[in-house]
């Protein structure tokens, strides 16, 4: 008989989901899909509110990555402003975008997704935990909340406070660097990158165990969007937009953020409050698209600081061809690159004498009705678009978050992972511990992506080919 | 001190968190940011850190491994409005946390058990809420008369363990 099954709650994921797999009379797999089940409306009742304060409503969306809506929206009210920033001021903002990409990354790659790569996808599920990886490799786990402390301690120490900082303003920053401050960031810089060098050497030695999860764990051809600098290289704060094709030529190249509507398109399905961005000359869905650090170093020409550009010209050779990495399963490794290139980066710009110049901020009223902020977060694009009327009030929002923009490529992977490795004869759990894997490979920031009005059952029926219902799960 | 490797051991620790804009929430860290300035008074012993902090976060191992002890200071919603409630608490992998980037303190006591062999004798000290709106800073009235309690109770513990500490003359 056919049957659904039901994992519910996604673990070590950041928010809430299920995933449903439906299966034929065969026990085979015949549909997947990836639901996101909170829904939170951002786009809706900041209509009405003064756009300044948009910046400390958005970087409520998410506690995990406020840092990057703070950014977003901030550089969406600087377009309002019709200002340029002081090149102090984008200095800062850099820093600490970057800070905030060491931390996530550290988040999702140590305690996230660890227990899965140290001690195997099949193993007991009691062990199979941040637990587990303490008493596997004690000193892995140590260094995974150490890079989360170097990475908020800068957070905070630029913002004044680890989660939610108000530190960047519409114009700016609202407060000059002191050379205390720029020194106790560069004292914890080269442990970090220590850390961050030696994990990715270590996790290197691991790479021959995964050949099977490269495999399956969402290899599909895909198109990749992310910023890059105006001469191609890596890029998270600025630039614009890139888009490769699975072969690796470039499909769309030099694109303002401004004109993001042209190449992006959002659907809506019913089964998940999440929407489907899509590439708009392909439409829905054979635009499919991958964002964040996979698709960033797939769009780069380069990094540009040492340590980063050796990892990067090693992580392009993790398949035979020469064209786009092509599993999801490499997110990890491309965010250990990230890492590397965050810290390498951030001692650039604290060592740059033009760090504490006082000037850091652009002052004016709103000059434009509408603006768009567009930067990287650790998980992809993110996209913050404005309309004011003259009172500067917000009438209208549209935010497309970096997980959003992997909503199809998440789906995809489920199932393929499912072909792959759910046999529906005999369901075990290290083959449901897959499927939920290859979501932590995009490391999803479901707090952050609900926004589609949508119908999500809160029951789940399993019923046999009859239609009669055999088991009922119910969600409290 | 900017760069937190660089911390000392410390005799006790104080966590007080809770979302700042969720009205009575906001009374973990009012409590930790009031003893605060009385510790910048001179009005605490030697050897207490204090940290106002959103949520408890894993990096805030490191800092529980350097103390002999720690304090939680968090409001309840699970408790009569007002009332404060102090209880010892200790490591437990299984308690429960909604999400991967904050946790539990039986929790984090258990990461920092798990890492470095040891974790600091714990209490949890809360006051209960009745009102969860958004404000910012924004205490029920009950609320406000359990924050003073609150840092009154932990003044007590921290002065008394100060006391039980030092040398006979």
């Amino acid at each position: 008989m056919s049957r659904t099954i039901s994992i519910e709650p996604v673990t070590r994921i950041e928010g809430h989901a299920r995933i449903t797999l439906q299966l034929a009379d065969t026990g085979e797999v015949e549909d997947a899909k990836f639901h996101l089940t909170q829904f939170r409306g951002f786009e809706k009742f900041c209509e009405g509110r003064p756009y300044r304060e948009m910046p400390a409503l958005t970087a409520r969306t998410c506690g995990i990555c406020p840092v990057s809506h703070l950014l977003a929206s901030n550089k969406a009210c600087d377009d309002l402003l019709a200002v340029t920033i002081p090149p102090t001021a984008e200095k800062l903002r850099r820093v600490m975008n970057l800070a905030q990409l060491v931390q996530s990354h550290a988040l999702s790659f140590f305690h996230l997704s660890s227990p899965d790569l140290l001690l195997g996808w099949d193993s007991d599920p009691a062990q199979r935990n941040i637990f587990g990886v303490m008493r596997a490799e004690p000193q892995l786990a140590k260094n995974g909340i150490r890079l989360r402390q170097i990475g908020q301690t800068i957070i905070e120490i630029l913002g004044g406070k680890k989660i939610h900082p108000t530190w960047v303003v519409p114009g700016g920053v609202n407060e000059p660097l002191t050379e205390a401050k720029r020194d106790a960031m560069l004292e914890m810089l080269p442990e970090g990158l220590a850390i961050a060098k030696d994990t990715y050497t270590f996790y290197k030695t691991l790479i021959p165990k995964f050949q099977a999860e490269a495999e399956h764990f969402g290899t599909m051809p895909t198109l990749f969007l992310s910023l890059v600098t105006p001469k191609g290289n890596l890029e998270h704060y600025d630039g614009v937009l890139r888009i490769k094709d699975a072969e690796g030529r470039i499909v769309e190249d030099k694109v303002p953020p401004s004109d993001y509507q042209r190449i992006i398109g959002e659907a809506v399905e019913d089964f998940s409050y999440m929407k489907f961005p899509y590439y708009k000359p392909l439409g829905y869905s054979r635009g499919i698209y991958r964002v964040g650090p996979l698709a960033r170093l797939n769009n780069a020409d380069a990094c540009g600081t040492p340590f980063a550009d050796v990892a990067l010209a090693e992580f392009r050779t993790l398949q035979a061809d020469s064209g786009p990495i092509a599993s999801s399963f490499h997110y990890h490794y491309a965010r250990l690159v990230e890492i590397i290139f965050a810290l390498e980066m951030m001692q650039r710009l604290l060592k740059d004498k033009d760090i504490l110049n006082p000037r850091v901020r652009a002052r004016a009223r709103g000059n434009r009705s509408e603006g768009i902020g567009v930067s990287e977060a650790p998980r992809g694009t993110l996209m913050h678009h404005y309309k004011i009327d003259d009172a500067g009030l917000i009438t209208w929002v549209d935010l497309i978050i970096a997980t959003g923009h992997n909503n199809l490529a998440m789906n995809r992977s489920i199932r393929q992972v499912a072909d792959a490795y759910v046999n529906g004869s005999d369901v075990k759990e290290g083959m449901l511990n897959r499927v939920e894997a290859v979501i932590r490979c995009y490391d999803p920031c479901l707090s952050c992506a609900s926004h589609a009005f949508g119908q999500m059952p809160m029951v789940i029926d399993i019923r046999d080919a009859s239609g009669d219902v055999i088991k009922r799960i119910t969600r409290d | 001190m900017l760069n937190p490797a660089a911390r000392t051991q410390v005799s006790t620790l104080i966590i007080g968190y809770g979302s700042p804009i969720r009205g009575d929430d906001a009374i973990g860290p009012l409590a930790a940011d009031h003893l605060a300035r009385l510790q910048d008074q001179g009005d605490l012993p030697d050897g207490v850190d204090i940290q106002a902090r959103h949520i408890l976060t894993a990096e805030l191992v490191e800092d529980l491994q350097r103390a002999e002890r720690v304090i939680f200071l968090d409001a309840a919603a699970d408790s009569e409005a007002g009332r404060v409630h102090c209880r010892r608490i200790g490591p437990d992998a299984r308690a429960p946390s909604t999400m991967a980037h904050f946790h539990d303190p039986r929790e984090l006591l258990a990461w920092c058990e798990a890492l470095y062999g040891h974790a600091p004798e714990a209490w949890l000290i809360t006051a209960g809420g009745e009102r969860w709106d958004y404000g910012y800073n924004d205490l029920s009235d009950s609320a406000r008369a359990a924050l003073a309690r609150m840092i009154d109770l932990t003044l007590q513990q921290v002065r008394s363990w100060a006391a039980n500490a030092a040398p006979h003359a």
